[in-house]
């Protein structure tokens, strides 16, 4: 027995696609996440990196119980999430919080902001008086950086960077042991970027909540994790430390990732200085055979081709799945 | 002294909206010199694009553009559609953040790119079949004989882009104005198309505007940047100036809030406060003021113009930095 919050083993998620056939031979399916495995421990953030359709989302989909696992198990404090009864999954709900993408959608337009932000304590908390509830919200609300005299207001009234807030206030206020942050920062403009992060990263060190924060942007996940698992295609390509990854990435797929990071400094050219792997990213219903990121990585051979590279660890808390990780950059 | 390509002057552009008129863009005035590359950096209502979408008449119904927008002397802002359109896809190319409604859906994009040079370099079908050939692969197409019969659905959104590029270059136009080209773009991607974008810049005469959100796509990219905020220039100036050095507080507080992969993680990033302004409810001084740690009563009532400093740099602030 280990200490993580949250376990994830050999998951798998598949969605089906296409209707089938008269008889339902023709039904295919989509593997967006395929035999993943981490932990999240205890009042940690680790990212979650990768481009589209690398399967992030339905990763945390999938840890959330928003969508069924094909395979795999995902343990919440050693408990099987998907063997879990109605009572222990209402507990589940109020110990995992999601922050979503696209603040305004998230929240419901037809209610208060005060009303959005005490409705999970209604549900997780019934105990609490109506007027425990509203003491509640207006700390939230102020916590978050917004006003009291805000929870009157509707959702369509605020800004971008301030629906986040909401989001983040309605997450935090049933005291989650987990959030996870599907994009959350990611359609807010750079000034307001840094201030949602910057909450985020307070929220934590104030309450330990533990984070599981999905981005395709590695400077933000840079700024938010202390470990990051990268994903390619549904793949784990590489789960390291932080520090480790961005200074000596392993994994050919990582390495491409960090190096098409565009630096802000102008003494670099973008021609000089910007890696850019060839070609696009295959379509996930037809996966490339053996190691799923061979079709355009710079270091294929015929190995990779013929077989899935296994998990290998290179370090404490350091795993890849290349087959020539050992022969590169040395 | 060499006339700029594009001369802007006091270019403001506004919406009606009910019986109101909200200022969109508030006197803007700049130059695009002769084979440099521009970037017009903001955040969203800061009237980066509704800048460049006035300069070629591409303003949504209800748009007003007034002031001036000389491309080689010549006044285009408010032209006829006639004229516009003979400039637009010849000597001003275009590309936006979605490809895919730049592009016909209808029609093959050999079609499409034939077509811009039949009409604008009066090549015969068989030349501008093979020029659109020749733009697949200076855009680096895979397989660029049979794309040309591909439409625009068929292709990735890479790929699209790229189209959208060679669509926008096939005139060799004096001018590209690309209006967030890889904000939709995976990293592998974006790092694709802005190699190609820097290599089409070094190899043309091509004078490009990079309009953006994002300071590093501009660092490696452009020579000079003009910063925008709500609706209005705060500074301009050299790339390597700016970076080492803003005047305007706003920059400064942008570059300083700016996630990098050179940053210390561990030390929280300290964040411009406040957010920027609704453009229906504009203060009458300085748009940053209310955000701005130098702010003054001065501030509050006064909306500095952009103004001239040393080495070709401006700034719109009433107690600029001093740019060490």
């Amino acid at each position: 027995m280990t200490d993580a919050l949250l376990q994830v083993e050999a998951l798998n998620v598949d969605y089906a696609v296409g209707s089938g056939g008269l008889l339902g031979g023709g039904r295919k399916f989509l593997r967006a996440v395929s035999d993943i495995s981490f932990e999240i421990n205890a009042g940690e953030t680790l990212g979650i990196v990768g481009e589209t359709g690398c399967g992030k989302s339905s990763l945390g989909k999938a840890i959330l119980n928003l969508v069924t696992p094909s395979g795999g198990r995902v343990l919440w404090r050693g408990r099987d999430v998907t063997k879990m009864d109605r009572k222990e999954l209402r507990a589940l709900r109020s110990e995992m919080q999601i922050v979503f993408q696209d603040p305004l959608s998230s929240l419901n337009p037809r209610m208060t902001v005060g009303e959005i932000v005490a409705e999970p304590l209604r549900v997780h908390a019934p105990e609490l008086s109506a007027e425990q509830r509203n003491k509640a919200m207006i700390e939230m609300l102020e916590r978050v950086g917004l006003r009291a005299d805000m929870q009157n207001r509707y959702p369509n009234e605020f800004s971008g960077g301030q629906c986040q807030r909401i989001s983040i206030a309605r997450a935090m206020i049933v005291k989650p042991k987990l959030i996870v942050c599907d994009e959350a920062v990611s359609a807010l403009d750079v000034s307001i970027q840094a201030q949602i992060c910057n909450l985020l990263r307070d929220l934590q060190r104030e309450t330990g909540v533990s984070m599981l924060f999905i981005s395709h942007d590695l400077a933000v996940v840079r700024y938010m994790a202390q470990r990051i698992l990268v994903m390619y295609l549904g793949n784990l390509m590489e789960l390291s430390p932080r520090d480790e990854l961005f200074e000596r990435p392993r994994h050919p797929y990582s390495r491409a990732l960090i190096g098409a990071v565009p630096e802000a400094d102008p003494n670099l050219r973008i021609v000089d200085s910007l890696v850019a792997l060839e070609g696009e990213i295959p379509s996930p219903l037809s996966p490339p055979s053996g190691c799923v990121f061979r079709t355009r990585c710079p270091n294929a051979t015929p190995a990779c081709v013929g077989s899935v590279p296994q998990r290998e660890a290179v370090g404490p808390a350091h795993t890849l799945a290349c087959h020539h990780w050992r022969t590169l950059y040395d | 002294m060499v006339e700029p390509v594009l001369k802007i002057r006091d270019l403001s552009v506004s919406f009606a909206a009910g019986d109101q008129q909200l200022a969109a863009v508030s006197n803007v005035s700049f130059d695009l010199n002769e084979e440099e590359c521009l970037g017009i950096v903001g955040e969203s209502g800061s009237g980066k694009s509704q800048t460049f979408l006035a300069a070629l008449g591409l303003l949504a119904r209800n748009g007003r553009a007034t002031g001036s927008v000389l491309y080689r002397g010549q006044e285009i802002l408010n032209a006829p559609r006639h004229e516009l359109d003979e400039l637009r896809g010849n000597r001003l190319g275009m590309v936006f953040q979605d490809a895919l409604s730049g592009l016909t859906p209808t029609m093959r994009i050999g079609q499409q790119l034939a077509e811009s040079a039949e009409r604008h370099l009066g090549m015969s079908p068989a030349e501008a079949r093979a020029r659109a050939l020749e733009m697949l692969e200076i855009v680096s197409i895979p397989d660029p004989a049979q794309r040309l019969n591909a439409y625009p659905f068929e292709l990735s959104g890479g790929m699209r882009q790229r189209v959208m590029i060679a669509l926008a270059m096939i005139c060799k136009p004096d001018v590209l104005i690309a209006d967030e080209p890889t904000t939709a773009l995976d990293v592998t991607v974006q790092a694709q198309i802005l190699r190609l974008l820097d290599g089409l810049k070094r190899h043309t005469k091509t004078s490009v505007v990079m309009i953006t959100h994002d300071l590093a796509v501009v660092a490696g990219l452009c020579d000079r940047i003009l910063i925008m905020y709500g609706g209005r220039p705060v500074e301009l100036g050299a790339t390597a100036e700016i970076f080492s050095g803003p005047l305007h507080p706003y920059t400064a507080g942008l570059l300083r809030s700016m996630p990098t992969l050179s940053i210390d993680p561990e030390v929280d990033l300290p964040a411009i406060p406040g957010q920027p302004p609704d453009i229906s409810q504009l203060p009458a001084g300085c748009a940053f003021a209310e955000r701005c740690e130098r702010a003054s009563d001065r501030c509050l009532r006064e909306d500095p113009l952009l103004t001239a400093r040393t080495n070709a740099r401006s700034v719109a602030c009433h107690f600029p930095l001093d740019g060490n």
